[in-house]
């Protein structure tokens, strides 16, 4: 028994050095993970079930009263859109003339958590989509408030969260009313940052609100963090205390937006718009005349942050139509061909959703 | 193995898949840190009651399954579980003859000495956990040790596992 004691325990311990130090076995957990992750699915079932039969025994005023309020916001949210396109292509236009660099599209896609780890010392979350699903190591996690965290590990149907608020986690963030920048850090609380190294002097103060800086290169530039919730200075420390409050809900969000940067270049993805269309109104069954409104539903969708909403417009089916009709209503003002890649954007995911 | 010799086997690794799930099973913030060690009391019971089923190798096998579900290094608890299950083989005759107390506070040091080894497994790869707090599962798993036994013991004469 103890020498089957022994050659088990080495073989353990060098299958955790080859895991830790070579990618030697990930085929293996990928292999594994495949049969086993479906726990986590069943233990998610009962909560699915529950929201299946409560939104099919929901009343009709609870429904009305959920549709009339998601209508203003619906409203609230095209409001603000309308004078996001119009800064963005500002925005555009002023880099130009500045010559730097034109900011980088993104795209989303909504994922939905099935599980939380169940190590209470670390932060981290799995969900529903994975390697498959185009995910990548490193790729950065929104909800509908702000940065949630990065995919840490990739198995072929799900993925591995970090959360912001785990204690091996840190981002480069960014003071939005002055630029001071600043290394955010989870403290193993969920409800709570701290800022490393802040100089005692810095200009920071409570109700701040902290953007991620894009310094690190993993997360995309100008995503909210976090709003600073007290700034503590104390004498005897090198540097100022600040603790910060997440501003996206790190442990009860269930849908999540995954970002994808989008590095193709504008005649790409205006092409790829072109085909998306065509490929659309084949389906709808209209008259092929679309390459010649092409270029004109593209400033629509506005560039980078407001494609946010754009691409997650898509999921909700009942949606499609409306875009599409509304798209021939404003075709006058399409002039700048700086618009065109954002609509390239909005489409390629709705394609990818379909 | 023959079935002449053993009868029933599924209804183990039915109770290991239960383990399974109920070791990712969603809890309360303030009840995760008290998780008991399901696989591994799965573990020492049957390991107690069929020690010629299930051994050591059968530890290894759901430590990895363990390791895939928490995203820990592969081995990490597939080593807790062969401990385990080694110092409860090891204890097994004595430890058949105790009275249900003393068994339990058996399966506390066991399982607080392998909880101690995985605060300082994950200390060597880095996730540091800050607490002694670690050992909570272990005395949760030493208490709910008599019902998990008086159930299998149950589940065991109904289905004539041998």
């Amino acid at each position: 028994m103890g020498v089957r004691l022994l050659v088990l325990v080495v073989l353990s311990v060098a299958l955790m050095v080859v895991d830790a130090r070579f990618a030697l076995l990930k085929p293996v957990r990928s292999q594994m993970s495949l049969v086993l992750m479906q726990t986590y699915w069943i233990t998610d079932l009962p909560q699915r079930l529950y929201q299946g039969v409560a939104s099919q025994f929901g009343s009709r005023t609870e429904l009305a009263a959920e549709n009339e309020k998601l209508k203003t916001e619906n409203l609230l949210l095209q409001g603000r859109m309308q004078k996001l396109a119009a800064l963005t292509e500002q925005n555009v236009r002023l880099r130009e003339l500045l010559n730097s660099s034109a900011l980088v599209n993104e795209k989303v896609e909504v994922a939905e958590l099935i599980g939380m780890d169940p190590n209470p010392f670390t932060h981290r979350i799995i969900i529903n989509k994975g390697e498959r699903d185009g995910v990548v190591l490193g790729q950065p996690v929104l909800d509908a408030r702000g940065l949630m965290g990065q995919v840490v590990e990739l198995m072929p149907y799900t993925s591995r969260v970090l959360l912001l608020t785990d204690t091996t986690h840190s981002i480069p963030v960014q003071v939005n009313r002055n630029g001071l920048r600043a290394i955010a850090s989870g403290t193993g609380n969920p409800e709570r940052l701290e800022l490393r190294h802040v100089a005692d002097t810095a200009d920071i103060k409570e109700g701040d609100l902290l953007v991620s800086s894009g310094l690190g290169q993993r997360f995309p530039a100008g995503y909210p963090v976090a709003t600073v919730k007290e700034v503590i200075h104390d004498s005897g420390q090198p540097f100022a205390i600040v603790r910060a409050v997440p501003t996206a809900a790190l442990n009860r969000s269930r849908y999540l937006l995954l970002v994808f940067s989008d590095n193709r270049t504008p005649e790409e993805r205006a092409n790829d718009a072109a085909q998306a269309q065509e490929a659309e109104d084949k389906q709808n069954g209209t008259l092929p005349v679309t390459p010649a409104i092409v270029p004109k539903p593209a400033f629509v969708g506005p560039p980078a942050p407001a494609n946010l909403p754009a691409a997650t417009a898509p999921v909700a089916t009942p949606a499609k139509p409306a875009t599409h009709s509304a798209r021939p209503a404003k075709p006058a003002a399409s002039t700048t061909p700086a618009a065109k890649p954002p609509a390239g954007a909005a489409s390629t995911t709705r394609q990818r959703e379909e | 193995m023959a079935s002449t010799h053993s009868r029933n086997g599924w209804v183990v690794w039915l109770t290991f898949a239960v383990g399974l799930l109920l070791s990712v099973s969603p809890l309360p913030q303030f009840m995760e840190i008290l998780r008991p060690l399901w696989l591994a009391l799965l573990l020492a019971f049957w390991s107690l009651h069929l020690p010629h089923r299930v051994g050591m190798v059968t530890a290894m096998f759901l430590g990895l399954a363990e390791d895939v579900l928490y995203g820990t290094l592969l081995g990490q608890n597939a080593l807790i579980l062969t401990l385990i299950t080694f110092l409860v083989l090891s204890l097994q005759q004595r430890l058949r003859m105790f009275p249900m107390w003393q068994q339990c506070l058996v399966i506390l040091v066991i399982f607080g000495l392998a909880q101690l080894v995985q605060l300082w497994l994950s200390a060597l790869t880095g996730n540091r956990q800050p607490t002694l707090a670690l050992v909570l599962p272990a005395l949760v798993s030493a208490l709910l040790w008599p019902w998990i036994s008086f159930g299998l013991r149950g589940l065991r004469r109904r289905y004539k596992i041998n």
